[in-house]
């Protein structure tokens, strides 16, 4: 009997081996384990084993059995596997077609810029504050120190409406409307859309501002500083530096240009600064004392410092957008590349 | 503001080089623009002396000449008649790159070395008004005097360099080369050399009296030369003028010019014969009085204006431009000159109203200071006597409404450095002020600052921190001096708002339904309106009284035109499936012309072509159900949508939050648009109007749901929405939801029919439906829908 099961699994080990496809597996199953195969009839001729030897043969022809039970399934496992391949290279897809749903769209280039520095101000405390794009003369130039007639009207062409109504140039005028309504500390910005009567392949007439407002009993230019090169930072990277140069704006004194280290070239100088190293991207300054106090607030006690991004310009160094008219043109095949 | 570094030295001992005195000055906050290296094509070319001249062996018309040229001799071949053995002339070597393009290399002429050439003025780019000689046609012939091997521009004083520097409206001191010099002193630390104000005066008493009969004069003096000498100004004024832009003409008209420039005070020279009476009247022009002046133009001006006249007639336009009828000529014998103060409004109104923007109304403008006059007309009287052109008469009239008072500003170097967070010693801010020619003591911890006439700007302690910080130099926020920032700051809460909030929320679900967002100008032409088939009480628009042009001149109503707008520029260009948004402000006036700010709405517009109408109206409301609106849609009257296939976004009270549709095709031609152009519009302050949005949320359902298709076929005139709702009824308690998904027309059902397949799904909340309970309740619908709508079961 132990001989005859051994013979069997002998064979049984060999064929398996030899076995090309999975219905050979099939027929070895049937053959050897299957309810006429060869272990069964051995288990159905235990009649003719001595009874007190047939647990005994139970156990070999189980032993048996899971042997060439357990190499079946290697064999099956070995199988199924390369079937699933089989299958699974024939449904491949061509993974280049485009996909179905929608395609992304995209935001302006000049809105994502703003949702940065939206972004960046509000998380160091600044309250968004929005005015209104018609403005009067006062909101606009009066109150920020620039009487009518003044020189210092010369530094924006503006769009009138009326002799009192305009285009505001500038979005210092939500400034001062602020100041009017609200009390120390003051930290607003005030994003939005400014219009200059100015246009050729450096100037839009129409173009977008983030200016910001701090008004606070301890506020100094090098609290300034430090803001601004903590949010340039965020925008371009760690390594950003900024320079200030004196200037003039009518509603800070000190009055700043910023400059800003060049992202493209870090300082070493390229195209983009025209070799300087730094690109002038925004002015800034002390609140002018004459201003609080036009507003009502007491300049003895609170001093501000006011700050103001061309944020389309800003966008266009960021994304290095050369061409000013693509960004009021709306030519998908430019938005398109900001997907 | 143009001044040449030359000039500059002329006040100030200047050690460095004109490229680091520039860095220097643009870091004090006078920025130099550009450095003009004036004269380029004088680079390689040196003066020579011609010491031997042979005749060409194989050329009639040319001649070898062997020229020292200082440092050896080189030979020149040349055609030139007018040169002689021992003329010093102009020899441009290799290099050059002379004035009319001609590019200078070593060459052979017929077989000979020729190593340079001999110039004319006008290869020199120069002409009489640089030397003798310099418009002669041919050779320039140089005084001997010159020095032989010297460069050409340094012989004849061309070696100047141009700063062009940008003057800040708070400045006007600064638009003169003395201004601009006390800048140069603070910035190098050398003393300021003042202008000569010296001149001797005649015993001949000035015969001119003056009159000022207008507040707009503060101060009108008035000297008289009498035997000017009218000729050609000295070579060095004229090479100054020449390299700040101005033209040279004669002496008196140079002299008036040269001041302005160097003393910014602007001058005007009278032919004292035209002055009838001798006397002048400051005095506001008569309405309608017309002058002819030296541009060749008259004007007609009014009471808004002034003039300086005689006795009877306007001779000039005050401070903007000098009449015909009494200006100074190649016969003019006496002359009184016109040194004054005007309002700086005055000028700038006039000068904008008739059109004329000269040197002097530039000054005027930007504001001339009281003692100004006197130094000038003193430093032009120098000028007169060191020149000896004429014999100063004796006593300048000088009528004025007083001087104004200057001040003295204090501070505390504590308050200065609180301004600046800085730590800069008090001893270094008062040097520095100092050092701007601002007379500054510190006693007792006060600065005392006493504000010189030409300074009107400062006023207080922010005025003096700006000068001192900006002398200082900025860069002390980067040497680790300055306060600790934010110290004493109060916390403050930031906030988005909710307006962006919501248009950040709108934008990003656009974005991701494949829109790219646009951005137009607020400007749309005045024929919007009627391309857009506005209704004419919605034609009402604000009109900017200075627009770029015509198309730019109307400020927008409706975001429609600008998207058509764009869709048009791309349709254009060949873009397939273009998918546009854009958000902005549409303008409202309350009545026309403005007399108070507009209503400006919040919206956002949406427009496509190539895109599928159910498509787009999903992408559009979904934008609506962010916010709590609940809303039915109704036919859109919108003049510019295809009545059919459009809609209004209405609430229960029927106010309209926004509106979607298929452009009438008669807009998709004015356009040039495919007639299947999409546009929509919502207006985002209503939604923020509404309350948040709060969900009602039901149990899910804890027994199975049942399906059930079913198609009935009904005229085209009933809705889906009549469908849906009466199919909702009708299932009763047992109704889960219903959808529409399929519709379909075909010849086979009839002509003005349609079928209408529906997915029902239904549920009970306590129990298994039974089949029984189902077919019976579509079997309710079934009934409902042919009796309320005709429909039959397909």
């Amino acid at each position: 009997m132990q001989e005859k099961l051994n013979d069997i699994l002998q064979r049984a080990l060999e064929e398996l081996i030899k076995i090309q496809n999975k219905d050979e597996l099939g027929e070895f199953k049937v053959k050897f384990l299957g309810k006429q195969g060869e272990l069964t009839s051995i288990l159905r001729g235990m009649r003719e084993v001595a009874p007190e030897d047939r647990p005994k043969v139970g156990a070999l022809v189980n032993e048996v059995r899971e042997k060439i039970e357990s190499a079946y399934s290697a064999k099956e496992e070995e199988y199924n596997k390369i079937e699933l391949e089989k299958e699974l290279a024939k449904s491949a897809i061509d993974i280049t077609e485009p996909g179905k749903f929608h395609e992304k769209g995209a935001l302006h280039p000049t809105t994502r810029m703003f949702n940065k520095l939206i972004d960046i101000c509000v998380a160091m405390g600044f309250k968004v504050v929005e005015g209104p794009e018609i403005e009067t003369d006062y909101y606009n130039f009066e109150g920020l120190n620039i009487p009518k007639n003044h020189p210092s009207r010369d530094m924006q062409d503006t769009f009138f409406i009326t002799d009192n109504i305009l285009l505001r140039s500038q979005t210092s005028s939500v400034q001062v409307r602020s100041m009017e309504n609200m009390k120390p500390p003051i930290k607003i910005i005030s994003p939005g859309r400014v219009y200059r009567n100015d246009s050729d392949g450096t100037h839009s007439p129409v173009f977008h501002q983030l200016e910001g407002l701090v008004i606070d009993e301890n506020v100094s230019m090098a609290d300034l500083k430090a803001m601004l090169t903590s949010m340039m930072k965020k925008i371009f990277g760690e390594s950003t530096k900024i320079r200030f140069r004196p200037s003039f704006f009518p509603f800070t004194e000190p009055s700043v240009e910023v400059d800003v280290s060049c992202p493209t070239c870090h300082g070493e100088g390229c195209k983009v600064c025209k070799g300087t190293g730094f690109l002038e991207l925004l002015g800034a300054g002390v609140v002018n004392p004459k201003v609080l106090e036009m507003s009502g607030i007491d300049s003895k006690k609170y001093r501000g410092f006011a700050f103001g991004f061309g944020v389309d310009r800003f966008a266009m160094v960021y994304d290095g957008i050369t061409d000013l008219r693509n960004m009021f043109k709306n030519d998908i095949r430019f938005l398109k590349q900001m997907k | 503001m143009k001044v040449t570094y030359g000039w500059l030295k002329d006040f100030v001992d200047i050690k460095i080089s004109p490229e680091e005195l520039a860095q220097k000055l643009t870091n004090a906050g006078m920025e130099v623009e550009e450095i003009i290296y004036l004269n380029e094509h004088l680079h390689h070319v040196v003066v020579g002396k011609i010491l031997k001249i042979e005749r060409h062996p194989n050329a009639d018309k040319l001649q070898i000449c062997q020229v020292d040229i200082g440092k050896g001799n080189v030979q020149i071949i040349t055609a030139a008649t007018n040169i002689f053995e021992g003329a010093v002339v102009p020899v441009s070597l290799p290099g050059a790159n002379l004035a009319n393009g001609i590019k200078i290399e070593k060459s052979k002429l017929r077989g000979v070395d020729s190593e340079g050439m001999f110039c004319s003025g006008e290869e020199l780019g120069i002409d009489e008004h640089f030397i003798e000689g310099g418009s002669v046609n041919g050779i320039l012939i140089l005084p001997e005097s010159f020095k032989i091997g010297q460069n050409i521009d340094e012989a004849l004083g061309l070696d100047d360099v141009v700063f062009d520097v940008g003057i800040t409206p708070n400045r006007p001191d600064c638009m003169s080369v003395i201004g601009l010099a006390r800048e140069v002193c603070a910035v190098t630390g050398q003393k300021f050399k003042q202008p000569d104000l010296s001149y001797v005066e005649s015993s001949i008493p000035a015969d001119i009296s003056v009159e000022l009969k207008s507040q707009k004069c503060s101060r009108y003096m008035a000297a008289v030369i009498k035997n000017v000498k009218i000729e050609r100004s000295p070579m060095k004024i004229r090479q100054r003028l020449f390299a700040v832009g101005i033209k040279p003409i004669n002496t008196m008209v140079d002299l008036t010019n040269y001041v302005l420039v160097e003393m910014g005070q602007p001058m005007h020279a009278f032919d004292k014969k035209y002055i009838e009476g001798d006397k002048i009247v400051v005095r506001n022009a008569g309405d309608g009085e017309k002058i002819a002046v030296l541009n060749h133009n008259t004007y007609a001006l009014d009471h808004n204006d002034l003039v300086i006249a005689d006795a009877g007639k306007a001779m000039v336009i005050a401070g903007v431009i000098g009449g015909t009828n009494s200006c100074i000529s190649d016969e003019t014998k006496d002359s009184v000159i016109e040194s004054a103060v005007f309002d700086l409004k005055s000028i700038r109104l006039t000068s904008k109203k008739i059109g004329v923007r000269t040197d002097s109304s530039a000054r005027y403008s930007k504001g001339v200071y009281f003692a100004s006059a006197e130094k000038g007309m003193k430093r032009l009287l120098h000028l007169v006597s060191e020149l000896k052109i004429g014999t100063i008469c004796k006593g300048v009239v000088d009528k004025n409404f007083g001087a104004p008072k200057t001040g003295v500003v204090k501070s505390s170097p504590s308050e200065i450095n609180s301004i600046l967070g800085t730590q800069i010693p008090a001893e270094k801010m008062v040097e520095i002020l100092n050092s701007l020619q601002i007379p500054t003591v510190l006693e007792a911890g006060v600065i005392q600052s006493k504000v010189p006439d030409f300074r009107e700007d400062i006023e207080n302690s922010y005025d003096l921190a700006e000068e001192v910080i900006r002398i200082y130099g900025y860069d002390v926020y980067d040497k680790g001096e300055a306060k600790e920032p934010y110290l004493g700051w109060k916390i403050t809460e930031g906030d988005v708002g909710e307006k962006l909030t919501l248009e950040r929320k709108m934008k990003d679900a656009l974005k991701f339904a494949g829109f790219f967002e646009a951005m137009n100008y607020s400007f749309i032409p005045p024929d919007a309106a009627s391309k857009l088939l506005l209704s004419d009480n919605r034609r009402f628009m604000i009109k900017i009284a200075n627009p770029l042009g015509e198309e730019l001149s109307c400020m927008r109503t409706t975001l429609a035109h600008s998207m058509l707008a764009s869709l048009a520029y791309n349709f254009s260009v060949g873009n397939k499936a273009v998918k546009l948004f854009e958000t902005g402000k549409t303008f409202h006036p309350h009545s026309l012309p403005l007399t108070e700010l507009p209503e400006e709405k919040n919206k956002l517009s949406v427009g496509a072509y190539d895109m599928e109408f159910a498509e787009f109206k999903a992408c559009v409301l979904s934008e609506v159900t962010e916010s709590s609106l609940s809303f039915k849609l109704v036919r859109s009257h919108e003049p510019f949508l295809h009545p059919g296939v459009s809609a209004d976004i209405v609430d229960a009270s029927g106010e309209v939050y926004g509106f979607f549709g298929q452009v009438h095709p008669t807009v998709a031609k004015n356009y040039d648009i495919p007639k299947s152009s999409l546009y929509a519009e919502i207006d985002i302050d209503k939604l923020l109007s509404l309350p948040e949005k709060k969900f009602v949320i039901r149990p899910v359902p804890k027994f199975p749901i049942v399906d059930r298709d079913l198609a009935v076929v009904v005229k085209e005139e009933i809705t889906n929405e009549d469908l849906e709702n009466a199919i909702k009824s009708a299932c009763g308690k047992h109704f889960y939801d219903v959808k529409l998904f399929d519709v379909y027309r075909s010849s086979s059902l009839g002509e003005g029919l349609k079928s209408m397949a529906y997915n029902i799904r239904l549920c009970d909340e306590n129990k298994t439906l039974t089949d029984e309970e189902v077919t019976d309740t579509i079997a309710k619908v079934l009934k409902a829908l042919k009796f309320r709508y005709g429909a039959s079961l397909r």
